[in-house]
């Protein structure tokens, strides 16, 4: 799902700290920000905001990490929603919302053991790039 | 290209893990039905308990008999299970009546001598009778008081001052406007399938809301039940082109010797 691959230049590392950050903001967010999925987003919307006339290692990595918000919030968005109408309204508890709540568990688990991953490996200058993600950040970002 | 096939995949993915968890019975795994009514159970207990101990439940079996008559005869016109409801009738002058969790239902004995007649009280019973059976009273106590306050008087770890709170919610206060009117056309229903015409009902709304004007304290049920005049409406509106083949449950000298004995006590 991740790669380490070569980057065009070997990035310093005020701005492997700052690449790094960007994953950080996300997983801080995560925690800060439960039960309500936007919150991630925002802060690593604020984070990238702040940072998008940085270096272009900065920025790629500031924009992978804000991406990888988007498909999240989606998912997220959809099972806060489906469990306020079970709590408020007449929505009912059934097999399909507990097994789409475990999917939403397991794809957000598995963006967190990535991020975590990620921020050390860019923390040492590493170039991670995630699979699609990466793929999207490169069309996105310029040099 | 490339791209897009790769967001085809997360999506396809994602659908497929959901789609093939739903596959399995996770509601009898987690036994989530039973832990529900389990809470339901408990909630209903500690509800009719404070009320038992503040208020005298009438067992008479000449006054509890015609009013169980009238429940059953709406139960078993609909296909609803008779034994599952705990039927109250309470020495109390209010005009009210109300459902608690895990199908209480409690009639005050103010409401009988409100009603001029058994359809009146068999319209209160059925309106009450479809917020039990569309389980709107477990959807407005976690509304209106939370669902970890629920929680904690399940457990017994609730403060008194709340749970307090939490029983006037019920006993005297409306559901929002949509149960509301769901459960007087349910209740409508229930009517015509028991041949007890539903004008009775919407002519009872209607007189209680006109009174209410002079007497707010005494009429809890329909002060409670906002709106009465739209409601009225509705209720005659839905029931207008029904043919309903009336049919008496009690004979005319029961539902008076019930009245009168309800005055006397």
């Amino acid at each position: 799902m991740t790669d380490a691959t070569p980057f065009a230049y070997k990035p310093g590392e005020h701005e492997a700290e700052k690449a790094s950050n960007s994953y950080l903001m996300s997983l801080i967010a995560v925690i800060a920000g439960l039960p309500l999925p936007i919150i991630n987003l925002i802060a690593t919307f604020i984070f990238f905001m702040g940072n998008r006339k940085g270096t272009y290692f900065v920025r790629w990595h500031c924009t992978q990490a804000l991406l990888s918000q988007f498909s999240l919030l989606a998912i997220n968005t959809v099972g806060f929603w489906w469990t306020v109408s079970i709590l408020f309204r007449d929505g009912q508890v059934s097999n399909q919302y507990i097994a789409y709540m475990m999917t939403v568990l397991g794809f957000n688990l598995v963006e967190f053991v990535a991020t975590i991953y990620t921020a050390i490996q860019t923390r040492k200058g590493k170039h991670i790039v995630w699979w699609f993600y990466g793929d999207l950040t490169d069309v996105l970002c310029r040099k | 290209m490339k791209l897009f096939l790769q967001l085809i995949f997360i999506i396809v993915s994602f659908l497929g893990i959901w789609l093939g968890l739903s596959r399995i019975d996770w509601m009898t795994t987690f036994q989530v039905e039973k832990a529900s009514n389990d809470i339901e159970e408990k909630l209903g207990d500690l509800y009719w308990d404070i009320l038992k101990n503040v208020n005298d439940e009438i067992k008479d079996k000449e006054l509890v008999s015609p009013l169980d008559s009238l429940l059953t005869r709406i139960c078993q016109r609909n296909d609803i299970d008779r034994e599952k409801i705990k039927l109250h009738l309470v020495d109390k002058d209010e005009v009210n009546a109300f459902a608690l969790p895990d199908y209480h239902m409690v009639v005050y004995s103010g409401l009988i001598q409100e009603c001029e007649n058994e359809a009146e009280l068999c319209g209160i019973i059925a309106h009450e009778l479809a917020h039990l059976e569309k389980g709107h009273i477990m959807q407005k106590l976690v509304k209106e008081v939370g669902l970890s306050v629920l929680l904690s008087m399940a457990t017994n770890t609730g403060n008194p001052e709340i749970i307090k709170q939490a029983i006037k919610v019920l006993t005297s206060s409306a559901y929002d406007r949509k149960l509301e009117l769901e459960a007087d056309l349910t209740g409508a229903e229930y009517l015509i399938n028991s041949g007890i015409d539903p004008e009775a009902f919407a002519a009872f709304m209607f007189r209680m809301s006109a009174q209410e004007k002079g007497l707010p304290d005494q009429l809890f049920w329909v002060s409670s039940h906002p709106g009465s005049e739209e409601r009225t409406q509705a209720i005659l509106d839905y029931s207008k082109d029904r043919e309903v083949k009336k049919e008496m449950i009690l004979d005319s000298l029961q539902w008076v010797s019930l009245q009168e004995k309800l005055l006397k006590d």
